[in-house]
């Protein structure tokens, strides 16, 4: 579906956005001189990403850098013409005392329903597009110069964004990784190094995820100067695709008799169901004919949460409530899955993996949890799992669904 | 002589009650019962929901004895029992 545009996400919304960034900081800084900031505009169909490379490393640089993704993400949204954007954004950085000058480098990209995006730049590596391995040059390009700031050029391009299209937006760390390290490397790993990398990484993996692929581009940055990092290194793509749909089923349907309907919403591929809670695997085991196992060395590795099982074809069952609790905290939190308990860690990668998810929630409430002897509090399922997708939604950009049985 | 055969129940209840502390279990088992006994983890038994069982957590043996407010030390003296072929 190469020629797909996002005209076709108007009439049939079953395209998704993904957005995603990686960050390395400068080794012995305490924050990142770059900053990446991200907005969808639901009512308009818009999406925004602002990634700026602040003057100098560490918390000044910090500062610089959050400004201007913050100034310029509002006034992209608010359709402030560029050079009045950049002009107001130069003007209000903070001088620096040492160099006597205010600055910070920045790329936007601006994607509207119809398939069409804006980019402008200034100061950062340009931006590469890529359809499948080519490389897409936009279809138009032009120059902003301020009469305040005739020193900064504003590159801006409009290209043709379509479905299964990435664009990857980096800081100078990127680019000019091993710059002065690497003999092979004299001028560092440069834009093409970037381009290679990736074009070769979906050679590889066709539908790898922005979030896989930032991550991966600022890892090899990274890697190519061993022992430390040397600059800042901030890495965003945009790609846009199929949404990867996940479902989790949760908890026994109020009425026995809807047990079948309810299992059946767990056919969608072993790689995209979980079932949260023990009486909703057994439901599944029962509907389904398919066994439910649970590895004895899982049992010991479960690191203070039940242990994870598996259902033949279908996909994972965990624990219930508490196991979402942890979810829960680990999404509000933003703490990275890596150093979860088995089960949360399971349900959150997935969840990272996939773009809408849907949650199939059972509304009897199991009296067993209401035992005085239970030393914890257990809430309710209803109202956990719409805190999850809350903070699906907040935090990472999630589409969510809830249906209840 | 068959195995002697342990579900734990993992659920949610089970599991806050004392089913926690039996996912190691087989490593406490004395060396002479290992491969005597075969340890699974279960999703949930429903049985916490069932009134005049004893309360959990519950443990079912060979697939009809029900253990229930099971501890390591209960469940260890019940599987040596078998293991040994007093009861």
């Amino acid at each position: 579906m190469a020629d797909e545009t996002l005209d076709s996400l108007g009439a049939a919304g079953d395209l998704f956005i993904e957005m995603e960034a990686a960050q390395f900081t400068k080794t012995g800084q305490a924050a990142c001189g770059d900053d990446v900031r991200f907005l969808t505009v639901e009512m308009e169909n818009r999406h925004l990403v602002a990634l700026s490379d602040g003057l100098g490393s560490g918390v000044k640089a910090n500062v610089l850098a959050t400004m201007t993704t913050a100034m310029a993400i509002e006034f992209l949204k608010s359709n402030i013409p560029t050079l009045e954007a950049v002009e107001i954004i130069m003007d209000s950085l903070p001088v620096c005392e040492v160099r006597k000058i205010g600055y910070a480098t920045f790329s936007l990209f601006d994607f509207r329903l119809g398939g069409k995006a804006r980019i402008s730049e200034m100061g950062n590596p340009g931006y590469i597009h890529l359809r499948g391995v080519d490389e897409v040059p936009p279809h138009k390009e032009w120059q902003i110069v301020s009469e305040h700031w005739p020193d900064r050029e504003v590159r801006e391009c409009e290209a043709d964004f379509r479905s299964g299209d990435r664009i990857i937006m980096c800081s100078d760390g990127v680019t000019q990784s091993g710059l002065g390290v690497r003999k092979d490397m004299k001028f560092g790993w440069r834009r093409s190094g970037v381009l290679e990398f990736a074009r070769e990484r979906i050679a590889r993996e066709p539908d790898v995820s922005a979030r896989d692929l930032s991550l991966a581009i600022a890892r090899q940055a990274l890697n190519i100067t061993p022992g430390a990092c040397k600059d800042d290194i901030s890495c965003a793509v945009v790609y846009l695709r199929r949404p990867r749909v996940m479902r989790v089923l949760t908890g026994p349907p109020y009425y026995k008799e809807h047990d079948a309907d309810y299992a059946r919403q767990a056919l969608l591929g072993p790689e995209h169901v979980v079932a949260c809670g023990g009486t909703t695997a057994n439901i599944l085991e029962r509907e389904l004919g398919v066994p439910v196992k649970v590895r004895l060395a899982d049992m010991k590795t479960a690191g203070g949460l039940p242990p994870v099982g598996t259902i033949d074809g279908i996909g994972i069952a965990t624990e219930g409530i508490l196991t979402l609790g942890r979810v829960l905290s680990a999404l509000e939190q933003m703490r990275p899955p890596e150093k979860e308990p088995a089960a949360a860690r399971a349900i959150l990668e997935r969840m990272m993996r996939h773009d809408r998810i849907e949650f199939v929630i059972g509304t009897k409430v199991n009296e067993s949890h209401q035992d005085p002897n239970i030393p914890q509090d257990l809430e309710l399922r209803r109202s956990v799992v719409k805190r999850i997708a809350a903070a699906l939604e907040k935090n990472y950009r999630k589409k969510t669904a809830l249906n209840y049985y | 002589m068959d195995k002697v055969k342990v579900e734990i129940c993992c659920g949610t209840a089970c599991y806050l009650l004392g089913a926690a502390n039996m996912m190691n279990i087989e490593d406490q088992l004395p060396a002479e019962w290992r491969g005597k006994v075969e340890v699974e983890a279960k999703t949930c038994l429903e049985l916490c929901e069932k009134e005049n069982l004893g309360g959990a957590p519950y443990v079912r043996i060979n697939g009809s004895e029900i253990m229930a407010q099971a501890t390591p030390e209960k469940l260890l003296t019940r599987i040596g029992e078998l293991v040994e072929g007093v009861a």
